[in-house]
Protein backbone atom coordinates (compact mmCIF):
# COMPACT_ATOMS: atom_id res chain seq x y z
CA UNK A 1 0.00 0.00 0.00
CA UNK A 2 2.37 2.62 1.20
CA UNK A 3 5.51 1.00 -0.12
CA UNK A 4 5.78 3.36 -3.04
CA UNK A 5 4.90 6.47 -1.10
CA UNK A 6 8.08 6.11 0.88
CA UNK A 7 10.64 7.41 -1.53
CA UNK A 8 14.16 7.44 -0.20
CA UNK A 9 14.68 10.23 2.25
CA UNK A 10 11.12 9.95 3.49
CA UNK A 11 11.60 6.73 5.34
CA UNK A 12 10.06 6.31 8.77
CA UNK A 13 12.32 6.09 11.81
CA UNK A 14 12.49 2.30 11.88
CA UNK A 15 11.81 1.35 8.26
CA UNK A 16 12.03 -2.37 9.06
CA UNK A 17 8.88 -2.17 11.20
CA UNK A 18 6.92 0.39 9.22
CA UNK A 19 4.35 -1.94 7.66
CA UNK A 20 2.22 -4.75 9.07
CA UNK A 21 3.75 -7.01 6.45
CA UNK A 22 7.23 -6.23 7.76
CA UNK A 23 6.24 -6.80 11.38
CA UNK A 24 4.71 -10.14 10.43
CA UNK A 25 7.92 -11.11 8.65
CA UNK A 26 9.94 -10.34 11.75
CA UNK A 27 7.56 -12.33 13.94
CA UNK A 28 7.69 -15.22 11.49
CA UNK A 29 11.45 -15.04 11.54
CA UNK A 30 11.50 -15.38 15.33
CA UNK A 31 9.34 -18.50 15.01
CA UNK A 32 11.82 -19.86 12.48
CA UNK A 33 14.66 -19.14 14.93
CA UNK A 34 12.78 -21.09 17.60
CA UNK A 35 12.77 -24.09 15.27
CA UNK A 36 16.47 -23.55 14.54
CA UNK A 37 17.25 -23.56 18.25
CA UNK A 38 15.57 -26.95 18.58
CA UNK A 39 17.38 -28.26 15.50
CA UNK A 40 20.78 -27.30 16.86
CA UNK A 41 19.72 -28.63 20.26
CA UNK A 42 19.28 -32.11 18.83
CA UNK A 43 22.68 -31.93 17.11
CA UNK A 44 24.33 -30.78 20.35
CA UNK A 45 22.62 -33.60 22.26
CA UNK A 46 23.92 -36.15 19.74
CA UNK A 47 27.42 -34.69 19.89
CA UNK A 48 27.51 -34.63 23.70
CA UNK A 49 26.38 -38.24 23.84
CA UNK A 50 28.94 -39.45 21.30
CA UNK A 51 31.95 -37.23 21.88
CA UNK A 52 33.98 -39.82 23.79
CA UNK A 53 33.23 -42.62 21.32
CA UNK A 54 36.38 -42.11 19.26
CA UNK A 55 37.08 -45.73 18.30
CA UNK A 56 40.48 -45.88 16.60
CA UNK A 57 40.33 -42.24 15.52
CA UNK A 58 41.96 -39.24 17.17
CA UNK A 59 40.39 -37.68 20.27
CA UNK A 60 39.18 -34.12 20.53
CA UNK A 61 42.18 -33.18 22.64
CA UNK A 62 44.65 -34.47 20.02
CA UNK A 63 42.81 -32.86 17.15
CA UNK A 64 41.76 -29.34 18.06
CA UNK A 65 44.09 -26.37 17.75
CA UNK A 66 42.91 -23.58 20.04
CA UNK A 67 44.59 -20.68 18.16
CA UNK A 68 42.72 -21.53 14.96
CA UNK A 69 39.40 -21.83 16.80
CA UNK A 70 40.09 -18.55 18.57
CA UNK A 71 40.79 -16.88 15.21
CA UNK A 72 37.53 -18.20 13.75
CA UNK A 73 35.67 -17.01 16.84
CA UNK A 74 37.12 -13.51 16.54
CA UNK A 75 36.18 -13.34 12.86
CA UNK A 76 32.60 -14.34 13.51
CA UNK A 77 32.24 -12.08 16.53
CA UNK A 78 33.51 -9.11 14.54
CA UNK A 79 31.18 -9.93 11.66
CA UNK A 80 28.27 -9.86 14.09
CA UNK A 81 29.33 -6.37 15.13
CA UNK A 82 29.61 -5.18 11.52
CA UNK A 83 26.14 -6.51 10.72
CA UNK A 84 24.70 -4.59 13.65
CA UNK A 85 26.47 -1.51 12.29
CA UNK A 86 24.67 -2.13 9.00
CA UNK A 87 21.31 -2.12 10.76
CA UNK A 88 22.30 1.02 12.58
CA UNK A 89 23.25 2.71 9.29
CA UNK A 90 19.82 1.67 8.01
CA UNK A 91 18.21 3.42 10.98
CA UNK A 92 20.17 6.50 9.98
CA UNK A 93 18.82 6.01 6.43
CA UNK A 94 22.39 5.86 5.21
CA UNK A 95 22.23 3.34 2.39
CA UNK A 96 25.86 3.59 1.36
CA UNK A 97 27.24 2.95 4.81
CA UNK A 98 24.71 0.13 5.32
CA UNK A 99 25.79 -1.65 2.15
CA UNK A 100 29.47 -1.20 3.06
CA UNK A 101 28.96 -2.82 6.47
CA UNK A 102 26.98 -5.65 4.88
CA UNK A 103 29.83 -6.28 2.44
CA UNK A 104 32.35 -6.31 5.31
CA UNK A 105 30.08 -8.82 7.05
CA UNK A 106 30.05 -11.05 3.98
CA UNK A 107 33.84 -10.89 3.64
CA UNK A 108 34.30 -11.87 7.29
CA UNK A 109 31.79 -14.69 6.78
CA UNK A 110 33.82 -15.94 3.81
CA UNK A 111 37.03 -15.73 5.87
CA UNK A 112 35.38 -17.83 8.55
CA UNK A 113 34.27 -20.40 5.98
CA UNK A 114 37.76 -20.53 4.48
CA UNK A 115 39.24 -21.20 7.90
CA UNK A 116 36.67 -23.91 8.59
CA UNK A 117 37.33 -25.64 5.27
CA UNK A 118 41.06 -25.51 5.96
CA UNK A 119 40.41 -26.97 9.40
CA UNK A 120 38.29 -29.84 8.06
CA UNK A 121 40.86 -30.69 5.37
CA UNK A 122 43.53 -30.73 8.06
CA UNK A 123 41.47 -33.09 10.23
CA UNK A 124 40.87 -35.47 7.33
CA UNK A 125 44.63 -35.60 6.77
CA UNK A 126 45.05 -36.54 10.40
CA UNK A 127 42.66 -39.47 9.94
CA UNK A 128 39.54 -37.81 11.30
CA UNK A 129 37.08 -38.58 8.52
CA UNK A 130 33.30 -38.46 8.62
CA UNK A 131 33.01 -42.21 9.12
CA UNK A 132 36.01 -42.66 11.42
CA UNK A 133 34.04 -42.75 14.67
CA UNK A 134 30.77 -41.71 16.27
CA UNK A 135 32.65 -38.68 17.56
CA UNK A 136 33.81 -37.66 14.08
CA UNK A 137 30.35 -38.13 12.53
CA UNK A 138 28.59 -36.08 15.18
CA UNK A 139 31.37 -33.46 15.07
CA UNK A 140 31.14 -32.96 11.31
CA UNK A 141 27.35 -32.98 11.42
CA UNK A 142 27.14 -30.30 14.11
CA UNK A 143 30.00 -28.03 13.00
CA UNK A 144 29.29 -28.64 9.31
CA UNK A 145 25.66 -27.71 9.81
CA UNK A 146 26.74 -24.47 11.39
CA UNK A 147 29.16 -23.89 8.48
CA UNK A 148 26.28 -24.48 6.06
CA UNK A 149 24.30 -21.82 7.93
CA UNK A 150 27.21 -19.40 7.50
CA UNK A 151 27.37 -20.17 3.77
CA UNK A 152 23.61 -19.69 3.48
CA UNK A 153 23.87 -16.40 5.37
CA UNK A 154 26.58 -15.15 3.02
CA UNK A 155 24.42 -15.91 -0.03
CA UNK A 156 21.33 -14.41 1.63
CA UNK A 157 23.02 -11.14 2.58
CA UNK A 158 24.57 -10.90 -0.90
CA UNK A 159 21.10 -11.25 -2.47
CA UNK A 160 19.69 -8.62 -0.10
CA UNK A 161 22.49 -6.23 -1.10
CA UNK A 162 21.61 -6.84 -4.75
CA UNK A 163 17.99 -6.02 -4.05
CA UNK A 164 18.88 -2.85 -2.15
CA UNK A 165 20.95 -1.72 -5.13
CA UNK A 166 18.06 -2.43 -7.47
CA UNK A 167 15.16 -1.06 -5.43
CA UNK A 168 16.81 1.27 -2.96
CA UNK A 169 16.26 1.35 0.77
CA UNK A 170 12.48 1.23 1.20
CA UNK A 171 10.01 -0.12 3.73
CA UNK A 172 10.02 -3.29 1.63
CA UNK A 173 13.78 -3.87 1.51
CA UNK A 174 14.54 -2.62 5.04
CA UNK A 175 12.94 -5.62 6.83
CA UNK A 176 15.02 -7.91 4.62
CA UNK A 177 18.21 -6.24 5.76
CA UNK A 178 17.06 -6.37 9.37
CA UNK A 179 16.08 -10.05 9.22
CA UNK A 180 19.25 -11.16 7.46
CA UNK A 181 21.27 -9.33 10.12
CA UNK A 182 19.27 -11.11 12.84
CA UNK A 183 20.02 -14.43 11.15
CA UNK A 184 23.70 -13.54 11.17
CA UNK A 185 23.60 -12.79 14.90
CA UNK A 186 21.91 -16.12 15.47
CA UNK A 187 24.75 -17.88 13.64
CA UNK A 188 27.20 -16.16 15.96
CA UNK A 189 25.14 -17.16 19.02
CA UNK A 190 25.21 -20.80 17.91
CA UNK A 191 28.97 -20.53 17.40
CA UNK A 192 29.39 -19.41 21.02
CA UNK A 193 27.99 -22.77 22.08
CA UNK A 194 30.02 -24.65 19.48
CA UNK A 195 33.37 -23.24 20.54
CA UNK A 196 32.42 -23.80 24.18
CA UNK A 197 30.93 -27.27 24.00
CA UNK A 198 32.82 -28.78 21.07
CA UNK A 199 36.28 -27.20 21.14
CA UNK A 200 36.97 -25.94 24.64
CA UNK A 201 35.24 -28.80 26.47
CA UNK A 202 36.84 -31.23 24.03
CA UNK A 203 40.21 -29.81 24.93
CA UNK A 204 39.48 -30.00 28.66
CA UNK A 205 38.38 -33.62 28.43
CA UNK A 206 41.58 -34.38 26.53
CA UNK B 1 24.26 11.16 22.20
CA UNK B 2 23.67 10.10 18.66
CA UNK B 3 23.43 13.30 16.71
CA UNK B 4 27.10 13.47 15.81
CA UNK B 5 26.70 11.68 12.51
CA UNK B 6 23.25 12.29 11.22
CA UNK B 7 24.05 13.95 7.93
CA UNK B 8 22.34 11.26 5.90
CA UNK B 9 20.39 11.61 2.68
CA UNK B 10 17.31 12.64 4.59
CA UNK B 11 18.95 14.45 7.47
CA UNK B 12 15.57 15.24 8.96
CA UNK B 13 14.99 12.63 11.59
CA UNK B 14 12.44 13.77 14.11
CA UNK B 15 14.16 14.79 17.32
CA UNK B 16 11.90 12.80 19.62
CA UNK B 17 13.15 9.54 18.10
CA UNK B 18 16.45 8.67 19.59
CA UNK B 19 18.46 6.91 16.93
CA UNK B 20 20.84 4.62 18.74
CA UNK B 21 24.54 5.34 18.66
CA UNK B 22 27.22 2.71 18.13
CA UNK B 23 28.24 2.83 21.81
CA UNK B 24 25.97 0.09 23.12
CA UNK B 25 26.95 -2.23 20.29
CA UNK B 26 30.61 -1.67 21.00
CA UNK B 27 29.93 -2.33 24.68
CA UNK B 28 28.28 -5.61 23.65
CA UNK B 29 31.27 -6.43 21.47
CA UNK B 30 33.84 -5.74 24.17
CA UNK B 31 31.87 -7.77 26.73
CA UNK B 32 31.61 -10.68 24.28
CA UNK B 33 35.30 -10.40 23.53
CA UNK B 34 36.21 -10.45 27.22
CA UNK B 35 34.00 -13.47 27.92
CA UNK B 36 35.48 -15.32 24.94
CA UNK B 37 39.03 -14.62 26.07
CA UNK B 38 38.26 -15.74 29.64
CA UNK B 39 36.83 -19.02 28.29
CA UNK B 40 39.83 -19.71 26.03
CA UNK B 41 42.30 -18.67 28.72
CA UNK B 42 40.67 -20.99 31.25
CA UNK B 43 41.27 -23.92 28.90
CA UNK B 44 44.67 -22.83 27.60
CA UNK B 45 46.00 -22.37 31.14
CA UNK B 46 45.03 -25.96 31.90
CA UNK B 47 45.83 -25.52 35.58
CA UNK B 48 42.29 -25.42 36.86
CA UNK B 49 40.46 -28.63 37.73
CA UNK B 50 38.14 -30.10 35.15
CA UNK B 51 34.76 -29.59 36.78
CA UNK B 52 35.52 -25.99 37.61
CA UNK B 53 36.65 -25.33 34.03
CA UNK B 54 33.35 -26.73 32.74
CA UNK B 55 31.44 -24.44 35.06
CA UNK B 56 33.45 -21.42 33.88
CA UNK B 57 32.92 -22.36 30.21
CA UNK B 58 29.17 -22.83 30.49
CA UNK B 59 28.78 -19.65 32.54
CA UNK B 60 30.79 -17.59 30.01
CA UNK B 61 28.79 -18.99 27.08
CA UNK B 62 25.41 -18.37 28.70
CA UNK B 63 26.30 -14.82 29.71
CA UNK B 64 27.72 -14.07 26.28
CA UNK B 65 24.62 -15.35 24.50
CA UNK B 66 22.35 -13.27 26.74
CA UNK B 67 24.49 -10.19 26.04
CA UNK B 68 24.48 -10.77 22.29
CA UNK B 69 20.74 -11.32 22.16
CA UNK B 70 20.04 -8.28 24.31
CA UNK B 71 22.35 -5.90 22.47
CA UNK B 72 22.55 -7.19 18.93
CA UNK B 73 19.28 -8.97 18.38
CA UNK B 74 17.60 -5.92 19.94
CA UNK B 75 15.84 -7.96 22.59
CA UNK B 76 16.30 -5.32 25.22
CA UNK B 77 14.46 -2.82 23.02
CA UNK B 78 10.78 -2.43 23.71
CA UNK B 79 8.20 -4.48 21.82
CA UNK B 80 10.14 -7.72 22.06
CA UNK B 81 8.00 -9.57 24.59
CA UNK B 82 6.81 -12.15 22.09
CA UNK B 83 10.27 -13.03 20.78
CA UNK B 84 11.55 -13.28 24.36
CA UNK B 85 8.73 -15.66 25.31
CA UNK B 86 9.41 -17.64 22.13
CA UNK B 87 13.13 -17.95 22.72
CA UNK B 88 12.69 -18.85 26.39
CA UNK B 89 10.21 -21.60 25.51
CA UNK B 90 12.64 -22.83 22.84
CA UNK B 91 15.45 -22.90 25.40
CA UNK B 92 13.28 -24.81 27.87
CA UNK B 93 12.46 -27.42 25.22
CA UNK B 94 16.10 -27.74 24.17
CA UNK B 95 17.37 -27.96 27.74
CA UNK B 96 14.86 -30.67 28.59
CA UNK B 97 15.67 -32.50 25.40
CA UNK B 98 19.44 -32.44 25.88
CA UNK B 99 19.20 -33.50 29.52
CA UNK B 100 16.79 -36.32 28.67
CA UNK B 101 18.84 -37.51 25.73
CA UNK B 102 22.04 -37.55 27.75
CA UNK B 103 21.13 -38.60 31.27
CA UNK B 104 18.01 -40.69 30.86
CA UNK B 105 18.44 -42.26 27.46
CA UNK B 106 22.12 -42.46 26.73
CA UNK B 107 24.09 -42.83 29.91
Amino acid sequence: MSAHDHAEGHLPHEPEKATLDARNKILGFWLFLGAEVVLFGTLFAAFLALRHSVGDGPTAGELFQLPMVFGATMILLTSSLTSVFAVQAMHHHNKKSMVTWLIVTILLGLAFLGLEIYEFVEYVHEGHKFTTSAFSSSFYTLVGFHGAHVAFGVVWIALVIGQVFKKGLTVVTAPKVYISAMYWHFIDVVWVFIFTVVYLMGKVAG
Amino acid sequence: MSSNHNETASGELPKRHKVEGPQKHIVGFILSLALTIIAFAAVAAGEINETFTYIILVAMAVVQVIIQMAYWMHMKDRGHLFPIIGIISGVVVVFTMVIMALYWVWW
